[in-house]
């Protein structure tokens, strides 16, 4: 383990038993777990190479009891890390050894559809896809869909501010979510937001979404559905080279097309989705774009047309049009099994999560390819083209010495590279410990101390979540601090009023 | 006294002062602006931070009368039509900016609502910055989010006086908090934009409007939530009853001339699809009376005469009463808006399907605060008093009243940026004025 997570609190350790009973008498039954056996399950999320045992698992089921926990915690000083369904991919649920890890599994009710005003109120353990499902008949559905929709939970996509394929078009959870029920770590319970398109006063639910599980605890969800469009169809573009690819995206949203998604693959991941799924790739090729275009039938056909031209006029070589649901879903198979065929093809890899302006990504893919022949580590690219946000696959072997601190290295490498192209750290990962010491690449100490300033605002002792996101954590008291420039005034003669 | 900070021709910066009643401090970059809070700071000395200072008339009276004037940053750092966004300093014009994107055949897709229509001054004045503090979305807000779903980055000075960053250049970014969500819409009080990064996107290239005539407001109501759940992708729902009509000037006079409500139904993108959707649409809906379809110019001057507000236009016939802006779940604003307009006599227009209410309410002591918000609270909704004459805005809360909880928190997260109350003071909150 590279990343150096907060102290311990001794004198909580030594009160861990009197801790979970009190606990058990917060949360009934099985709803309290402590041997170490059974929380084995909780000691990681889907960042599996970092493993820590929490000091007790606690599964509310109400909010009422989340707000206990936590107000004990409060009062008794004990760091909290909240999760959901543990799908993070940045470490966001990483478990303290000294921390409550308070699992949001028990919220799987949704409480209330309501399609005349077009949102769904759910707990927070529901998961994404659940909640589209729940609506599906009458025609609806939720636009985020990130890859792990099966399992991940809303709660996390709230933490999360998690995207999608189809993001481009729709946006991420922080443009899909109204309201929600939210727990601070002192135990107040508060309702932000609600069924009106707007909330009223600051906007603290867009401060919320994503702020990765270190603000409050989200015990209700408010979000947007949308109805289905009309109709949507797909192509599956091969180019020769990855710039005309590039080139091709940049010219489909320079005439004004935006698209549901357009992703892209290059060689190795294209090979590996292949032998993984058999979607028909063309094998032949050094980049693939599958774009969909979804809206009415009519439009659907006429954008497709243009989007065919444009890539016939960037240079495809291949160019194959969905000609029926099954056919498109069939193009998309191959894009959405690519992280588990690429783990068909290397015993371990690293998946990474930078943006970029999208017209940098010829010069971040040869970027990402020298530091591939620099680390000796072979990579795989799928990358969400049309929103820049690429994720290369880091292809290593954890059981050979060194390999995969290396393999951290070219992956920490290929995030600062985004940085400097005018791009960021994470385009829907998350931070969590993964990426928090890459923070200062991003934004300095005025940047930070600003965002945890806000942090303080929430949880003003730090007991939420500690460790992830921030690389420095700083007392609220010090932070909070005015720096007055005592003797050398810009303003000497300012009036006082 | 009147403090200048002026640079000599050797660039360096120094004061000149003058003795008059209010202070106005001209700042040329957002160096000056870290220089000005700090002063303003250790003086104890809040600052009024204004652009074009075309939206003044919103809020509160400020505590202060130090203005801090950040218009000379106009500059437009950086259009990259390709990748969607635009980079500009706050103090940019609105309009500039926007004839900017227009030559490339963008937009703002939120639609920002030009307000010197319904307060009567500023009439092709605003920046981008006062854009972004105020937040006002209009009609596609539905469709495509609102202001606060469009900033990407910021670079602002907070009220510790220190240069910040938030977010970044690229639409797909969760690294750090998204501060900006709290900058759209905070009214100046958290902290000073110098230069933002805006997400646009490309005009479509046709609009329909589907005109549905004489609908009561809960009828209507009815029909937007039908034409919403529909696959026709609406990028527009209005209603607009024939008394409020009667009172607008320019595009939407036409539709007054017959008499009766309209209710609008906007259709956007290329030209087959929005004639298909129309018909279709018109088809679906046909229940609710035969439409009749507007294109194009028409169209597009429809709404923004609804984005603006025209019925109730400063220069109109109902401009001396209060306008409220009052937003709601979308399914209950026909009759809470009904019943508002019959109780206090007042005229409602309705859009974003019925979730965005404009009420002109005739003058009273407390503009009907007391009466709606009452009425508001079991639907979740809030209020906010747009357009009011200072004397009534000392009496009534301009902003919604946040409930407790969520009041101490607001007021945490704006210490935070802010803890000496030095930006905007008492614009949001009312407050007795020293």
């Amino acid at each position: 383990m590279t990343v150096m997570m907060p102290a311990s609190d001794r004198l909580v350790l030594d009160r861990r038993d009197a801790i979970v009973a009190d606990l058990r008498g917060i949360v009934p039954g099985e709803g309290v777990i402590s041997s170490a056996a059974e929380m084995l399950p909780y000691e990681s999320d889907a960042l599996t190479a970092y493993r820590q045992p929490p000091m007790v698992v606690v599964l509310p089921e109400t909010t009422e009891q989340v707000s206990r926990v936590l107000k004990y915690c409060f009062d008794n000083g004990i760091k909290v890390v909240p999760r959901g369904s543990g799908t993070s991919l940045s470490g966001g649920a990483l478990p303290l050894a000294d921390a409550v890890l308070l699992g949001l599994g028990k919220f799987k009710r949704i409480r209330e559809i309501d399609f005349d005003n077009r949102v769904v109120i759910t707990e927070p353990g529901v998961t994404n896809l659940a909640i589209s499902q729940a609506v599906a008949h009458a025609g609806f559905y939720y636009a985020p869909d990130p890859s792990s929709q099966i399992a991940c939970s809303i709660g996390g996509n709230i933490a999360e501010n998690s995207g999608g394929v189809h993001c481009l078009k729709y946006g991420m959870t922080t443009n899909n979510v109204l309201g929600c029920q939210l727990v601070l770590m002192s135990g107040e319970v508060l309702r932000i937001g609600g069924k009106a398109p707007e909330q009223a006063g600051y906007d603290l639910m867009g401060i919320i979404t994503g702020s990765e599980g270190l603000l409050g605890v989200v015990t209700e969800v408010t979000v947007r559905i949308l109805r289905k469009p009309e109709t949507a169809r797909a192509l599956m573009v091969g180019f020769s080279q990855v710039e005309a690819a590039g080139e091709c995206v940049a010219r489909i949203i320079g005439a004004g097309i935006i698209p549901a998604g357009m992703e892209m693959m290059d060689r190795p991941a294209i090979h590996a989705a292949e032998a993984f799924v058999k979607a028909g790739y063309p094998l032949d090729v050094e980049a693939l774009l599958i774009i969909e275009l979804d809206g009415s039938s009519i439009e659907v056909n006429e954008l497709i047309q243009r989007v065919e031209a444009i890539a016939l006029g960037c240079g495809s070589t291949s160019c194959r049009i969905s000609g029926s649901e099954a056919e498109r879903d069939l193009f998309w198979a191959g894009r959405k099994a690519a992280f588990p065929a690429v783990g068909r093809i290397s015993p371990d890899y690293l998946c990474m999560d930078g943006t970029i302006p999208r017209g940098a990504l010829p010069r971040a893919l040869v970027r990402i390819r020298d530091l591939g022949e620099k680390y000796g580590l072979g990579v795989a690219n799928v990358f969400h083209a049309g929103d820049g946000n690429l994720h290369p696959l880091i292809l290593y072997d954890a059981n050979k010495p060194g390999e995969m601190d290396k393999a951290e290295e070219f992956g920490a490498d290929i995030l600062r590279c985004c940085v400097e192209l005018g791009g960021v750290l994470t385009g829907e990962h998350g931070v969590g410990i993964e990426k928090r010491d890459l923070m200062p690449h991003m934004f300095s100490e005025a940047d930070l101390n600003q965002q945890q300033r806000v942090k303080c605002a929430f949880d003003a002792r730090g007991l939420l979540n500690p460790g992830k996101v921030f690389p420095t954590l700083h007392r609220c008291a010090e932070l909070g601090r005015v720096h007055v420039h005592g003797g050398k005034l810009a303003f000497p003669e300012l009036p006082r009023f | 006294m009147l403090t200048f900070l002026v640079s000599s021709p050797k660039g360096e910066r120094k004061h000149i002062s003058l003795r008059v009643v209010v202070t106005v401090l001209r700042i040329r970059d957002a160096a000056d602006i870290e220089l000005a809070v700090r002063a303003a700071i250790a003086g104890e000395q809040p600052l009024e931070i204004i652009g074009h200072g075309s939206k003044r008339s919103i809020g509160h009276a400020m505590t202060t009368n130090a203005v801090l004037d950040v218009s000379a940053l106009n500059v437009v750092t950086c259009y990259e039509p390709n990748e969607l966004i635009i980079t500009v300093q706050a103090g940019a014009p609105l309009d500039e900016v926007l004839s900017l994107l227009d030559s490339r055949n963008q937009e703002f897709a939120f639609e920002p609502m030009d307000t010197a229509v319904l307060l009567g001054v500023g009439s092709g004045r605003g920046t981008i910055g006062g854009m972004i503090g105020a937040g006002l979305a209009g009609p596609r807000r539905i469709r495509a989010g609102g202001v606060r779903d469009h900033l990407l980055g910021a670079h602002a000075v907070s009220g510790f006086g220190d240069g910040f960053k938030a977010g970044g250049r690229v639409v797909k970014n969760v690294t750090g908090y998204d501060l900006c969500k709290l900058l759209a819409g905070s009214w100046g009080t958290l902290a000073i934009m110098t230069e933002v990064t805006l997400k646009v996107m490309p005009k479509a290239e046709a609009e329909r409007t589907l005109v549905l005539r004489g609908l009561d407001d809960v009828t209507a109501n009815r029909a937007m939530t039908a034409a919403m759940g529909s696959s026709y992708d609406v990028s527009g729902a209005a209603h607009l009853p024939h008394s409020a009509l009667k009172a607008a000037p320019g595009a939407l006079a036409g539709l007054a001339s017959t008499g009766q409500a309209a209710t609008l139904l906007r259709l956007e993108g290329i030209a087959a699809s929005v004639v298909h959707r129309g018909a279709a649409l018109a088809a679906n809906l046909a229940s609710f009376g035969a439409g009749e379809l507007v294109e194009d110019a028409e169209s597009a001057a429809l709404w923004r005469a609804v984005r603006d507000v025209a019925p109730f236009a400063a220069d109109g016939p109902l401009g001396a009463w209060p306008v409220w802006r009052i937003v709601c779940p979308p399914a209950s604003g026909g009759v809470f808006g009904q019943a508002l307009a019959r109780e206090t006599g007042g005229e409602v227009i309705y859009d974003w399907v019925g979730g965005l209410l404009w009420a002109a309410l005739p003058s009273s002591v407390d503009a009907h605060a007391a009466l709606l918000r009452r009425r508001l609270a079991p639907l979740g909704g809030h209020a906010t008093l747009l357009r009011a004459d200072e004397e009534t805005r000392r009496a009534v809360d301009v902003f919604h009243p946040l409930a407790k909880g969520v009041a101490a928190l607001s007021e945490r997260v704006r210490q935070s940026f802010d803890p000496q109350s030095i930006l905007n003071r008492g614009r949001l909150a009312r407050t007795p004025i020293s």
